[in-house]
């Protein structure tokens, strides 16, 4: 396992390290001097450059670089110019929200993503497996925000069964919040679950034509057994890195779901902060996306390298 | 005689396509008798893998058995339900599958697979750990406790299809059916487990089923033999007897077409005409017919019935002239174009290698550098106008390395290539021009050697145009390049999906002959092909060999083959040459215990009882050419080396070089006692590695 | 199937070329491809021609705010009484103009890029690592990153489409190619001494291309949905020019007075990617096809 760490780690690296460089950047590239912004429209240009020393942005890129990425590292995420908050202040207010949605989101994709997967990679034949392909098929097409806006249209509008727009928080009120959290989190889910099912589904099919799957009836082995000890357990390293592939997304796609049903977290501050070229929030809250979606990736290759013995013992 | 173990009776399977239901067997009968080994012998698309998986109940979908029976200890499988089926299969009934690279799940301890077969049956866990470590040493595998536990991918491909055998024979199953179990391996690791499949039929007594194309190893395995062709059983009967005197145009032209190890080496071998069928597509009546010289209208319009052959009571053939006639008539032997005299080669060579090594391994890693892998390390060879020369050796001993070097697909590392007198290793702009004119290739894969995109036209025109002929002239040229292969001009506008392997391989010889070369390097041109189509190729070669006068580096791991086309041959193992001479001298008595031993591993399309028993079995797997063993790199395996004489140190500590009187020369330090490798039973006791337990 | 060489002794170069032709056609020309193409071309035509067909323009008014769906209204009016269907209509000029520039680009840029390895090895796997380094943003955070450099608008948009399809490119043609240069019949060019160029455009390419074709179909609808999501957040298009993605972000807000706010454009982006995805998996399985029959 150190072995597979030590393989990957230089890739990750340089990804973080080129992830970090763009976050850092952003708010240089989106022109604007921040110290205008603190030192206000009235400003004297003394007062200005003043500023300017005070923020230490005289210094050369690379220092401020190396100084902030040091305070991120060690929890100074800075302060919003805006709001004139500290950012850490403004995320922990909101995160709770994103947590909500996007780890039940998380939890809904596996569920179906998988059930389906193994349904679907079961079916071979005949009117079942025409429906589970078109089922796939739509999921798939369908990208979370639109299927979030069917969702609204058919639940929430022609049928009223759910509230659109809006959140409790589940430790306020549990009962309310899962209503309030249901629209969105299938939303989000079901694409990802459509696309994790196709793999699992293709993968399945694969495997049973391999001939250690033949081996195995010549074996005498029953067919439940073979589904499971062969089939299924050659097609769970697909399944595992093909959900760690598809957090990412998920992730991004929270921020449309956050503003289409009103939900006050993370996404819909990162839009927000775009627009009010609150920048130094932005640039913390992309770094934040990339690195969650990369640790989880690696995660996943690190869980199939543990479930795949010719990955784990070749690099030990 | 005693009653069957199995009997098949007028087996129909059928696929169910679109619309249509496509049979793939027809009314195959044949018995088994408890104990013996049956041969079901055929080509691709002759039906022999679908029979074997009808007899377990195993036909992939859509295909499904539709009509007789299969009695096996009196019940008709075919009626069994699937459950019934189930306690049968591993149980009655063990099956043993082609590639062991693909027939052993990768995620499962090799342990954990042997005891399923068991646990399946009702064995208790802990009784079928036990049973399992007992059947890995019957099998042969060394400290099973240790390899118990470890995953299919550590073990080497002769390993694996150990442990597939010790799947088969974990319950003691009566019947084994194994289908094409060696066509994976090499010829000494092909030895080894067919060695260990005889052993433990012996020891256990159990009957096989063995389903191969191999005459060779019918010949020196099986009892019974079963041909079979187009989904048919066109022959049958005693081994001895159908190799005696086949009754059957096919058999008959399936045994003329082997090329022999021991034969004539200037005979022109008797080629079948046409390609095996497509079960899709089968002709009317006998579908040999239109690949047969005795082939009369009524063999045209019915399908003859396997009967007994009045003469020879022994024997069933569905010939209708056979069986008509009362025996099989000598075939009409139209005596074509004997082999040109062939000039003997003592020109100047052509082609010269000195020392070439080719390194592939040394890889830049982030921190350090890999050791050099030397794919091929230090060979010399040359080759001469009008002269082949064999290059024999095992799967990953160079020689395609070494071949590729020679047209600069892979760039040797050290050494020298001398091409008609000049120096070439650099294959810079001018040195790869000089190689391209006078250095052809013809692959291995013929289904992916020529472009499905280019029509035939187009693939001659590209490498008429490398040549230089002038657009307004090429097509009259590719016109001339088919003829030569023996195929009509007229099918310059099909695309390369038309055409059977065989003629593939032909229009691959086409092409390379387009630019007008003098060396041509054939690299296992006839390996991928049926047996009776490779024969075709063959002569195509050897013919314009003569007429060309081509220098030709001929590499194939097949012993007959070889000795049938080479005037010299060298004998290739871990990227070295240990053994080089004329190809008689070296078959009469090879000076290197290697290829000794492949010589003795190599089936013969001969029957006989004793041959598995004479035969030397080499211990173990070719080790890495990442790490190769110190001095003679073959001791590690050497059936006259340390192994079995430790008193032989030299071999340890001191490389041997190619060395010898004369032409012939051998990389050994007892060459002397080479050819005893091969006869002596004293040295093969030392050297077998299976015979414990 | 050809059907077979064509008997005069010599035959025009024409022949072949006619019979490849009818053969990619045919290929193409399942029903699948048939309703695709077709879909999709009515809405390219209504796109084009709706200035044509609606001279009121986007902002053609009735007098009536949020008027439910009539003939003279298919999907009603909006809160100022301009006809959400011709604002639909209009919009799709937008979408269809974003991929149709955007996403024919990063095929031929993406593509080169994973044709590098051929010529240099290391530019090759220069280009992968950025490609790696592409993917890990998701597509929105990507979207983000290029708004704030750039500001919203079309340009923008476009710009992430290219960004986050030129991975996909990349990678799909830098597998061909790895799959491609290994292929025996490649080896046989490189042995007569066909030039590194022919190889290419002869032998490697022609069995990459419909892939690639595949992937442009999949990145074109990807690349309208992208617009819709980062206009919905609004950091698309902005209002009030009509695109499918600023009528959901306002559409939206009146989901309880004109439900066909929010459903008109999500009607329009459906019908959009159920035309991609069956032009999509008729390539796909001509692909299979000339696959299996090699």
């Amino acid at each position: 396992m150190l072995g597979f760490l030590a393989r990957r780690l230089p890739s990750v690296a340089l990804m973080l390290l080129v992830t970090s460089i763009v976050a850092f950047l952003l708010p240089r590239l989106g022109g604007g001097d921040p110290a205008l912004v603190v030192a206000g429209s009235d400003a004297t240009a003394e007062q200005v450059e003043a500023v300017r020393v005070s923020m230490g942005l005289d210094r050369p890129l690379v220092v401020q670089y190396v100084d902030w990425l040091s305070g991120v590292l060690t929890g100074d995420l800075g302060t919003s110019l805006i709001s004139n908050r500290p950012i850490a202040q403004l995320i922990l207010s909101r995160l709770g929200s994103t947590l909500e949605l996007a780890i039940s989101a998380t939890i809904l994709m596996v569920m179906f993503g998988f059930a389906l997967g193994i349904l679907a990679g079961s079916t071979r034949r005949g009117v079942g497996r025409a429906v589970l392909d078109a089922v796939l098929g739509a999921l798939v097409a369908t990208p979370p925000h639109v299927t979030g806006l069917i969702l609204i249209l058919a639940l929430g509008i022609a049928w009223r069964l759910l509230p659109i727009s809006g959140e409790v928080s589940i430790l306020v009120d549990p009962a309310t919040a899962l209503s309030y959290l249901v629209l969105p989190a299938f939303a989000l889910a079901l694409p990802q679950a459509g696309t994790i099912a196709r793999l699992i589904q293709a993968r399945m099919y694969q495997v049973q034509q391999e001939e250690f799957v033949d081996l195995a009836r010549a074996k005498g082995v029953p067919p439940r057994r073979i589904a499971i000890s062969h089939v299924l357990r050659n097609s769970m390293g697909t399944a595992i890195v093909a959900t760690g592939i598809r957090v990412g997304e998920l992730l991004a796609g929270a921020v449309v779901m956050e503003a289409i049903f009103g939900r006050n977290g993370l996404g819909l501050m990162a839009v927000d902060a775009v627009s009010s070229r609150d920048y130094e929030v932005v640039q913390v809250l992309v770094l934040g996306a990339v690195v969650i979606a990369v640790v989880v990736h690696l995660f996943s290759e690190m869980l199939l390298a543990a479930l795949d013995p010719r990955i784990r013992l070749d690099l030990s | 005689m005693t009653a069957p173990l199995l009997e098949v009776r007028e087996l129909v399977t059928e696929f169910a396509g679109a619309g249509r239901r496509l049979r793939a067997l027809h009314e195959v009968s044949f018995g088994v008798e408890a104990g013996s080994i049956l041969g079901i012998v055929g080509e691709s698309g002759s039906g022999k893998s679908l029979t074997a998986r009808s007899i377990m109940r195993m036909v992939p979908e859509p295909g499904a058995i539709t009509g007789g029976q299969v009695i096996f200890a009196g019940r008709d499988l075919t009626q069994l339900s699937e459950d019934e089926m189930r306690t049968i299969r591993g149980r009655e009934i063990a099956m043993v599958f082609q590639d062991p690279q693909a027939a052993l799940n990768p995620v499962k301890t090799v342990g954990w697979q042997i005891e399923e077969a068991l646990v399946v049956h009702g064995v208790s866990a802990r009784k079928a750990r036990e049973r399992t470590l007992e059947l890995l040493r019957q099998v042969g595998i060394p400290d099973p406790e240790a390899r118990v536990d470890e995953f299919p991918h550590q073990f080497s491909g002769g390993m694996r299809q150990r442990v597939v055998i010790a799947i088969a024979i974990a319950n003691a199953a009566p019947l084994i059916v194994a289908d094409e179990p060696t066509t994976a391996l090499d010829v000494t690791i092909q030895a080894q487990v067919l060695r260990l499949l005889v052993d433990l039929r012996e020891r256990l007594g159990a009957t096989i089923i063995l389903i191969t194309h191999d005459m060779g190893v019918v010949a020196e395995l099986c009892n019974d033999l079963v041909v079979m062709y187009g989904g048919r059983v066109v022959e049958r009967g005693r081994t001895a007897d159908i190799f005696a005197a086949p009754q059957h145009p096919y058999t008959r032209a399936l045994l003329r077409s082997m090329p022999k190890i021991d034969g004539d080496v200037r005979e022109r071998l008797s080629a079948v005409p046409g390609a095996t069928p497509d079960l899709s597509r089968l002709p009317p009546g006998c579908a040999f017919h239109p690949r047969c010289s005795l082939a009369e209208a009524v063999c045209r319009s019915e399908v003859p019935p396997l009967a007994v052959v009045p003469q020879r009571p022994q024997n069933r053939s569905a010939c209708h002239v056979a069986l008509r006639e009362g025996r099989l008539p000598a075939e009409p032997r139209h005596d074509d174009a004997q082999p040109a005299g062939r000039r003997p080669a003592l020109e100047q060579p052509i082609l010269e290698l000195h020392d070439v090594r080719v390194n592939f391994g040394s890889r830049r890693m982030l921190f350090r550098r890999t050791a050099p892998l030397l794919a091929v390390d230090g060979v010399s060879l040359s080759v001469r106008p009008g002269e082949t020369l064999g290059l024999v050796g095992e799967s990953g001993c160079g020689k395609t390395t070494l071949s590729r070097a020679i047209v600069g697909l892979n760039l040797p590392s050290e050494g020298r290539i001398i091409l008609k007198g000049e120096d070439v290793t650099s294959f810079d702009e001018t040195a790869s021009a000089r190689v391209r004119k006078t250095v052809q290739y013809v692959f291995q894969d013929p289904y992916a050697s020529l472009n499905p995109r280019l029509t035939i036209r187009q693939i001659l025109s590209e490498a008429l145009e490398m040549r230089g002929v002038a657009r307004a002239e090429r097509e009259v040229e590719a016109r001339k390049l088919l003829g030569l292969v023996g195929l009509d001009p007229d099918y310059l506008g099909r695309y390369p999906r038309a055409f059977s392997g065989g003629q593939r391989q032909r229009i691959g010889i086409a092409r390379a002959l387009a630019v007008e070369p003098q060396v041509l390097i054939c690299d296992e041109p006839v390996s991928a092909l049926d047996v009776s189509i490779q024969a075709q190729v063959i002569n195509v070669l050897a013919d314009l060999r003569d007429r060309l006068g081509l220098a030709v580096l001929f590499i194939a791991h097949d012993l007959a083959v070889v000795r049938h086309l080479s005037d010299r041959v060298a004998v290739m193992y871990l990227g070295r040459i240990v053994e080089e001479g004329p190809a008689a001298e070296i078959y009469a008595r090879p000076l290197h215990p290697y290829t000794a031993v492949l010589m003795s591993s190599t089936p013969r399309p001969v029957p006989d009882p004793q041959a598995m028993a004479r035969k030397v079995i080499l211990r173990g797997d070719v080790p890495s050419p990442r790490n190769p063993p110190s001095g003679c790199r073959f001791r590690t395996r050497c059936p006259i080396g340390p192994l079995a004489d430790p008193s032989r140190r030299i071999c340890i500590e001191q490389d041997p070089a190619l060395a010898g009187a004369g032409a012939h020369r051998s990389a050994c330090h007892f060459p002397e006692d080479a050819a005893r490798a091969a006869s002596s039973d004293k040295t093969l006791a030392a050297a077998e590695g299976t015979s414990t337990a | 199937m050809s059907a077979g060489g064509t008997s005069t002794a010599r035959p025009v170069r024409r022949v072949v070329y006619g019979e490849r032709l009818r053969r990619y056609l045919g290929a193409f020309a399942t029903p699948r491809f048939h309703a695709g193409g077709g879909l999709l071309l009515v809405l390219t035509m209504a796109a084009l021609a709706a200035p044509l067909i609606f001279p009121g323009g986007v902002d053609q008014q009735s007098r009536d705010s949020f008027l439910p769906p009539s003939p003279g209204h298919p999907f009603g009016t909006d809160e100022l009484g301009r006809d959400i269907f011709v604002r639909c209509v209009y919009a799709l000029r937008i979408s269809i103009s974003l991929v149709v520039v955007a996403v024919p680009l990063a095929m031929v840029v993406g593509t080169l890029m994973g044709l590098a390895g051929a010529v240099s090895s290391r530019l090759g796997d220069a280009f992968q690592r950025l490609f790696d380094i592409i993917l890990g943003f998701p597509s929105i955070v990507l979207g983000i990153c290029i708004v704030i450099i750039m500001g919203p608008g079309w340009a923008s948009l476009a710009v992430t489409i290219v960004i986050f399809s030129l991975p996909q490119f990349g990678r799909l043609a830098r597998a061909q190619l790895l799959s491609e240069m290994g292929r025996e019949y490649v080896l046989a060019a490189r042995v007569l001494g066909v030039g590194k160029g022919r190889i290419m455009l002869r032998h490697i390419l022609p069995n990459t291309l419909e892939p690639l074709f595949v992937q442009m179909s999949l990145s074109m609808i990807a690349g309208i949905f992208l617009e819709a999501a980062l206009s919905i957040v609004g950091l698309g298009i902005q209002p009030p020019t009509p695109s499918l993605g600023t009528l959901l972000n306002v559409g939206i807000r009146y989901v309880y007075a004109q439900p066909m706010y929010t459903g008109g454009p999500v009607i329009m982006l459906l019908l959009l990617a159920v035309a991609f995805n069956l032009i999509a998996d008729a390539l796909n399985a001509a692909v299979l096809k000339t696959r299996s029959e090699a």
